[in-house]
């Protein structure tokens, strides 16, 4: 490499190390705003439970127990199930935290495959300016399709189970995510780094990569952050169809399904998945906002 | 197309669902040809094309009554129920935004924004199980199914706990655009002179700056009609409400395609046309955009 490109690379380096302070310049501007804390600190939570489920879970999601069926919280059936057990006896505790693990796990592949896939769709279009107008109409018109129908469509041919409701939920995030991409790598393009790097010989790939992408990811991360309150919501949404997630799986949306035919008797089966989507979703929409005011005068169009 | 085209790569084979699973090899052979699945596809879809414009969509595989007769059906309740939803969450969340944007700032402020967001947060099943348990269950209302068109009493009543199950997420959007998009207004050159002209704070509000305030808000009500639809289909299946989404889903899970098929296609038809009575709404609203 000659010393021009590697000093360039540095200054790419250091832009790149700037966009990270200022970052925690926004995250220390969300923590000040208390329900934007609370919201990050309930979902640092929920991660880490869902991730540690299989060894915090009390109870076996799947091993049922016909006497303990349909126990409500607090019933003195079942004193060791503290949110009471399900209709086929089941710990709703242990349930709701595999239940969380599948859902966000839904969640978030669906976020970083469709997330890629729109990002790479928009740092192309803003790199290949004649892919600009073609690749953008598409995006319109994936962005003006409603991504509910998407899960129909794919359920319908694919089949219903989770893999269709993954691709579903990928492919409704693909388009949002390809506008912010696009958007921050167009103003990137306007930087003279970019014609430097074109100056001093390096290829498509390289400036795609080393100067486009790794300048626009901070960006695109959190909005792939933002879109998964809605993966979640409308992810569950199909599962409740029966759409997604087949039983016995634990997920919150199908969980929540289940309970549906025992509301009158046990209504705790359905409520408690419900609310669970609930607070979760409501705690990255909250956070979500906040970072869109910490983050507005940059992002405003 | 995009319908057609989804439904061909299907791994099931739909001769097989239709022949059921008692039927011989011969027999289900005897089907896929009676159903011309045996041709090439590009045949096959051209036969579709042309048949689409005729408005001929098949038969459902189940009930084997033609699909254009089970769309007729199903149409007009799902219209019923998203107008039903539309009637009210529209003018509450227009309301509430701008009462939001006239106390900037203040608790009212607060607790509509944070009403907003928990609106568009709840999954709709949520709302509407929370609604089938404490009125439904204490038998105020009906939850199952429709008793009528709308303007009976029957039918008035069975639309109520699906309408607003469905409206209780779509005000919070509405409130918050209005909000954002009214702020943006009263902070306009043309606000300011109205004021200075003597016009009270709630006239120059509402006649000023709402109207044009609008345009934003229209936009979300035309984008949001997908997500109104999403949360239409979930509604209907809920309430077994015989409208096009329970139509398509019960359609998926037992493996109808033509029906599926159709019931997809005129949801996002239907959607298509929404979009155009939207830029049509502009166009009144903005008569700069009607000129251009």
């Amino acid at each position: 490499m000659t010393d021009a490109a590697l000093s360039l690379q540095n200054a790419a380096d250091q832009r790149a190390i700037g966009a990270l302070r200022r970052k925690n310049a926004v995250w220390r501007r969300i923590l000040r705003d208390p329900p934007a804390a609370a919201a990050a600190i309930f979902l640092f939570a929920v991660v880490a439970a869902a991730i540690l489920a299989p060894w915090i879970a009390p109870f076996d999601p799947y091993a049922n127990n016909m006497r303990l069926r349909l126990c409500p919280i607090g019933g003195a059936r079942c004193p060791d199930f503290l949110l009471g057990a399900d209709n086929q006896g089941r710990d709703m505790v242990s349930r709701v935290l595999f239940g969380l693990r599948a859902t966000l796990g839904m969640g978030v592949t669906a976020v970083v495959i469709g997330g890629g896939l729109g990002a790479l769709i928009g740092l192309s279009a803003a790199y290949f300016k004649r892919l600009d107008q073609p690749l953008m109409r598409l995006i319109d018109v994936l962005l003006s399709f409603p991504s509910i129908l998407f899960g129909l469509a794919i359920a319908a041919v694919l089949g219903t189970g989770l893999t269709s409701l993954v691709i579903a939920l990928s492919v409704a995030a693909v388009p949002s995510i390809a506008r912010i991409a696009r958007g921050a790598a167009q103003s990137i393009m306007q930087q003279e780094y970019m014609e430097a790097g074109r100056a001093v010989g390096l290829g498509d790939a390289a400036l795609i990569w080393r100067y486009l992408a790794l300048n626009c990811w901070p960006t695109i991360l959190i909005y792939m952050t933002l879109q998964l309150g809605q993966a979640i919501l409308l992810g569950a949404a199909l599962s409740f169809l029966g759409l997604g997630a087949q039983a016995p799986t634990a997920e919150l949306g199908s969980m929540a399904a289940d309970g549906r035919k025992f509301l009158s008797i046990a209504p705790h089966v359905s409520t408690i998945p419900c609310a669970a989507i609930f607070l979760v979703v409501l705690a990255f929409n909250v956070l979500g906002d906040a970072l869109r005011d910490a983050l507005d005068p940059k992002l405003r169009q | 197309m995009i319908g057609f085209l989804l439904l061909q790569v299907v791994p099931t084979d739909p001769a097989t669902v239709v022949a059921g699973p008692s039927a011989t090899k011969a027999e289900v052979e005897a089907i896929r040809e009676q159903m011309g699945l045996d041709r090439p596809l590009w045949v096959q879809f051209a036969g579709y094309l042309g048949r689409v414009l005729q408005l001929d969509l098949g038969r459902s595989m189940i009930s084997n009554r033609p699909v254009v007769d089970e769309i007729a059906l199903t149409f007009w309740p799902t219209v019923e129920l998203m107008l039903a939803c539309l009637i009210w969450a529209v003018p509450l969340g227009i309301s509430l935004g701008t009462l939001a944007a006239r106390r900037r700032g203040t608790l009212i402020d607060r607790a509509i924004m944070a009403l907003s967001v928990m609106g568009v947060s709840v999954p709709v099943f949520w709302v509407g199980l929370l609604l089938i348990q404490y009125v439904g269950g204490a038998g105020l209302l009906p939850f199952q199914g429709r008793n009528g068109p709308i303007w009976t009493a029957n039918g008035l009543h069975s639309i109520i706990l699906p309408a607003v199950t469905l409206g209780a997420v779509f005000v919070g959007p509405v409130a918050r655009m209005t909000r954002t998009s009214l702020l943006e207004t009263l902070g306009a050159d043309y606000v300011r002179t109205a004021r200075a002209k003597g016009a009270s704070d709630w006239r120059v509000t509402i006649r000023h700056a709402l109207r044009n305030a609008m345009i934003p808000v229209v936009t979300l009500v035309g984008l949001q009609i997908g997500f109104l639809l999403g949360g239409s289909i979930v509604t209907e299946t809920m309430f077994a409400w015989p409208g096009v989404g329970r139509m398509a889903v019960g359609a998926i899970t037992s493996s109808d395609f033509p029906l599926a098929q159709g019931a997809i296609l005129i949801l996002a038809v239907g959607f298509m046309l929404v979009n155009l009575i939207v830029d049509v709404l502009y166009a009144y609203l903005d008569p700069r955009i009607a000129r251009s």
